[in-house]
């Protein structure tokens, strides 16, 4: 088993010691981590982001379109469309459109407190074979695929953390995937409504494939910026700390560059 | 020399002047103030629990300014107080506030009525 080097491993410890040692204060959602159904851009938002990801023998860009609705207080449902464009070094590019997400989150818990919350949601998706398989490479996995999960969240005015976890379904012989992240928010400048803030993350992304074994684990540093009521900027940065029994084109590392913003 | 003592003089005058202006805008604030507080409106303070993000507090901003009579609303993230006035013929009743807050996700602490203007926490 490949397991992390020890200098990585402080590093990592490192920068989560510094990040929770500070003092700190309330902020927006996370950048690659689910979140509970609040108000605000969570519910009428649409959110958009570009996700570059760099691969030893290719690169794969991705934007998707996030369109969430909040049906009540305790129910959203949602689509996320994706366009992707696949780069091989040594091949033809493919772009079009990806495989479709429809998802709903409903609330299953809440415990509310004075300026905090803590709450607790199962996730259903249902991503639908939309993405083109007979281009080269191919633009969609041809499978129907159901996740069911759960996501978790705890927002005080001095600290936001969030996780989702759950399993993922796959038809046909294909294997299926536990995926699982982990966020945690810190904001940098104090905390007042309304006022420009800029936030900062720090994430962990993994996903488990059952057969063949494989696992993937990465840290996500990010930093959100929200200039008004109505818009938030952010980006991230994610870097591999496990990639077990994946030998050919390894993931180098993925940037994401994106906004989200309210209609009304 | 001469100059020395011009200059000198340019600067106390500026200093008074700058003393001058920031009074005359610190009164002018105060009159207007003064004339926001009005004796035919009712000012409430809602205590809204697990209100903790900017964006929750659009939400509930935006929700609150649907009360018939509000046209501002001050939201203090970090205590989750919200403060709105309405004339007082539409004062708008307990059982009304607490559905707009929990019917936006939230749960409703105090709400609390008087016929001035809250002494907000955070200040």
């Amino acid at each position: 088993m490949r397991v992390l080097d020890n200098v990585k491993f402080k590093q990592i410890l490192a920068i989560i010691w510094i990040l929770c040692a500070q003092v700190t204060w309330a902020q927006g959602p996370p950048i690659t981590t689910d979140t509970p159904v609040m108000l605000g851009l969570a519910g009428n938002g649409i959110r958009t982001f570009g996700k570059f990801i760099i691969k030893e023998k290719v690169k794969v860009y991705v934007h998707p379109i996030g369109i969430p609705y909040n049906v009540t207080s305790k129910f959203q449902i949602g689509a996320i469309v994706p366009f992707k464009v696949i780069d091989p070094n040594d091949g033809a590019t493919s772009k079009g459109f990806s495989d479709i997400i429809f998802f709903s989150k409903h609330q299953i818990y809440k415990k509310d407190g004075k300026a905090k919350t803590f709450r607790i949601l199962v996730n259903y998706k249902h991503i639908f074979p939309t993405g083109n398989i007979k281009s080269i490479p191919r633009l969609g996995s041809g499978l129907h695929k159901n996740y069911l999960g759960f996501i978790l969240g705890k927002v005080t005015s001095k600290i936001g953390i969030y996780g989702d976890f759950g399993y993922n379904l796959v038809e046909g012989p294909a294997s299926d995937q536990f995926s699982y992240n982990f966020s945690v928010g810190i904001p940098l400048l104090p905390q007042q409504y309304p006022q420009k803030q800029i936030n900062t993350f720090l994430e962990f992304n993994g996903n488990y494939v059952f057969k063949p074994e494989i696992h993937t684990l990465f840290i996500s540093p990010g930093i959100t910026f929200i200039p008004g009521r109505r818009v938030l900027f952010e980006t991230g940065f994610q870097y591999p700390i496990l990639q077990k029994n994946i030998i050919d084109n390894k993931t180098k590392f993925t940037i994401l560059l994106g906004t989200r913003f309210l209609l009304n | 020399m001469k100059s020395t003592i011009l200059l000198r003089m340019v600067i106390v005058l500026s200093i008074i002047a700058f003393s001058f202006s920031v009074k005359a805008q610190s009164d002018h604030s105060e009159v207007k103030e003064n004339s926001e507080i009005s004796s035919d409106r009712v000012y409430i303070k809602i205590e809204i629990m697990g209100l903790a993000c900017p964006y929750c507090a659009f939400g509930m901003e935006k929700e609150l300014k649907e009360v018939a009579g509000v046209d501002k609303v001050d939201i203090e993230l970090k205590t989750g107080l919200a403060y709105i006035s309405t004339p007082k013929e539409l004062e708008p009743n307990r059982f009304s506030l607490e559905k707009i807050i929990t019917d936006s996700g939230f749960s409703v602490g105090k709400i609390e009525y008087q016929d001035k203007p809250f002494e907000k926490l955070s200040r």
